[in-house]
């Protein structure tokens, strides 16, 4: 597989004038300013092959906007090397975009009085695409995100999920190589989410599309992306699977019994309640101190079970952990 | 690692630039005739001016109430002052969308695109200020028959509808200026009120330059404000071959000079944008 993204020793440094007080301060400040320098991204390096699914998370301020601004053209490093499907970004930003598409959960590329139609005609010509080919595609992404129905109305009266139906099928028009998602389920309903996320993972598994997505959401991280990378004060605190991501930081496992009886009691160091309903025992196993057989023996001691359920920890509970782990360095 | 060809080569981008053009033009055009409320009401808003300005410049003109009045063609300046609203109500304001873009970080989907930023930004508004010119063109036609006022001749229309479309070009590079200022200013509306004061004294918005000074009259002529209204409003006053070429040629010169700054501007905006952010 060859790379479609290649970052090494990525520094992002900006300079912004002091401010200064007084009331001449800003007079001041014009003629003799001081300068203050804070370093948003401090040397990161990975790469990511075609077809990979990646997500680049951090806490607010961490790095991860800048760094996606640097890969996406739009943003010159200090210093470092990017390069993105064989080109550099900020150089040849105009030649790139033909190869990445882009979804802003927050920002709109439709036009509300118009139908999202003639938003897509008018890409079609931005983006030099010939017209059968444009036909073909709007008509494979009209099936799969059925978006029959709606194309033709004016985008302010569509909801929330079906206009973001429509801003990932603007950005998919012109056949990308890349995919930059940022947010892209943000304010959508559990079904809408859902809908997008599936499309996603489908889009990029069927074309061997390459997708690097932000969101603050962590099952969009679960259910779309294979690879996690955690940004934090400028740097990668962590790049692995999603899966390895969870046993490195919580050895932990979350065990869920349905019983006959009320509650089934458990009492072992290690083990701990969560809140529960009734006939319902959420259990939080610190593997690392007791074995899950041995949970299970003791709950099975006490009582008829109806059904175990073993689970990792939710995704939200390892970034938390990771954050936490970061902070108190 | 390969890579991989994106861009289509030579001068097939050209032909491709334009064709994005045009098709940003008429998406501007669909659009606001999609919005056709909001156009209503900018006829209603012309409508209103050209009844009261109108009526003063006939009042002027009728009762010898200045010393001016000498000076008017015979009817007053009702019909000068409808060509000079035409095109200044006809530019959309496209320096507010180029400042919201910029403060608010909206410019960055327009990079990530392969046409240029201003092409994406400028097409589109300018479909939107050919519509918004034919229909307040026509509805001052409407306005001018039913007041009983003789309508300007063929040719004189056609001179209008060039030189008023070059005056709408002018309006809108003046706003692109003013706009890109956002890269420094934030927010451009100081900029906004010094171009919009100098387009009503130098361009002469209600009244012709001619009736000022000498000295200001040769000034006011010769800049961008007084090409993108007075030689446009001029053609009603003293209709003639000879002013109508002196008004394309400054129109055409001010079209170059302010496209240039523009590109020029743009670059050092742009520059800063990469550098700094936005």
């Amino acid at each position: 597989m060859s790379q479609v993204i290649f970052v090494q020793d990525l520094r992002k440094a900006y300079r912004r004038i002091k401010r200064q007080h007084g009331p001449f301060g800003a007079l001041k400040g014009l003629f003799s300013p001081d300068y203050l320098t804070h370093d948003a991204v401090s040397g990161v390096s990975f790469t990511v092959s075609e077809g990979e699914r990646v997500a680049i998370i951090g806490p607010n301020g961490a790095g991860k906007s800048t760094t996606l601004k640097m890969l996406s053209g739009v943003l010159q490093p200090s210093s470092g090397t990017v390069e993105v499907l064989g080109l550099t970004p900020w150089r040849q930003r105009r030649a790139l975009a033909y190869g990445i598409g882009v979804v802003f959960g927050q920002r709109s590329q439709l036009w509300a009085e118009l139908p999202a139609r003639d938003a897509f005609g008018l890409l079609r010509r931005i983006y030099d695409q010939d017209a059968e080919v444009f036909r073909r595609r709007l008509g494979e992404l009209t099936d799969r995100f059925g978006l029959a129905d709606i194309l033709d109305q004016p985008v302010r009266q569509l909801s929330l999920g079906q206009r973001m139906r429509c801003e990932i099928t603007a950005s998919l028009l012109h056949g990308p190589k890349l995919l930059f998602l940022d947010e892209p389920t943000i304010g959508l309903d559990i079904t809408a989410k859902a809908a997008i996320r599936d499309f996603i993972r489908e889009q990029s598994r069927e074309v061997g599309q390459t997708v690097l997505l932000t969101s603050h959401d962590t099952r969009d991280i679960e259910l779309v992306c294979e690879r996690v990378i955690v940004i934090n004060e400028g740097r990668i605190v962590v790049d692995q699977s999603v899966a390895e991501l969870r046993r490195r930081f919580l050895d932990r496992k979350v065990v869920t019994i349905r019983s006959a009886a009320p509650e089934v009691a458990v009492d072992f160091p290690g083990v701990t309640r969560r809140a529960s309903e009734p006939h319902t025992t959420i259990l939080e196993v610190d593997t690392a101190r007791v074995r899950i057989e041995q949970v299970i023996a003791m709950a099975l001691a006490h009582g008829g079970i109806d059904d175990v359920a073993i689970e990792d920890p939710p995704m939200e509970e390892v970034i938390h952990a990771i954050y936490a782990a970061h902070a108190s360095r | 690692m390969r890579s991989m060809p994106l861009t289509p080569r030579g001068e097939a981008q050209f032909v491709n630039a334009i064709a994005s053009a045009i098709a940003g033009a008429r998406f501007g055009a669909v659009q606001a005739l999609a919005a056709w409320p909001v156009l209503l009401g900018r006829v209603m808003f012309y409508l209103l001016i050209l009844v009261v300005l109108a009526a003063l410049w006939d009042k002027v003109a009728s009762e010898q109430v200045s010393p001016l009045a000498g000076m008017l063609p015979t009817g007053g300046l009702a019909v000068y002052v409808g060509v000079t609203e035409w095109v200044t109500l006809s530019v959309v304001a496209i320096q507010q969308r180029l400042e919201d873009d910029i403060r608010n970080g909206a410019l960055e989907p327009y990079l990530l695109r392969p046409k240029s930023y201003l092409l994406q930004r400028v097409a589109p508004a300018t479909g939107e200020t050919m519509v918004r010119l034919a229909v307040l063109g026509a509805a001052g036609l409407a306005a001018l028959a039913m007041s009983g006022r003789p309508l300007p001749a063929p040719g004189v229309l056609l001179a209008l509808l060039l030189l008023g479309t070059m005056g709408c070009v002018l309006g809108m590079l003046l706003y692109v200026l003013v706009g890109l200022a956002a890269f420094w200013m934030r927010r451009v509306l100081p900029a906004m009120l010094i171009v919009q004061k100098l387009s009503f004294l130098l361009g002469g918005l209600v009244a012709p330059i001619s009736l000022y000074p000498d000295w200001l009259y040769g000034f006011a002529k010769v800049t961008p404000f007084g090409a993108q209204l007075y030689w446009v409003g001029v053609q009603v006053l003293t209709p003639s071959a000879q002013l109508f070429w002196i008004g394309i040629g400054w129109q055409i010169l001010w079209c170059v000079v302010l496209s240039a700054l523009c590109a020029l501007v743009w670059r050092a905006g742009l520059r800063k944008a990469l550098r700094e952010g936005l």
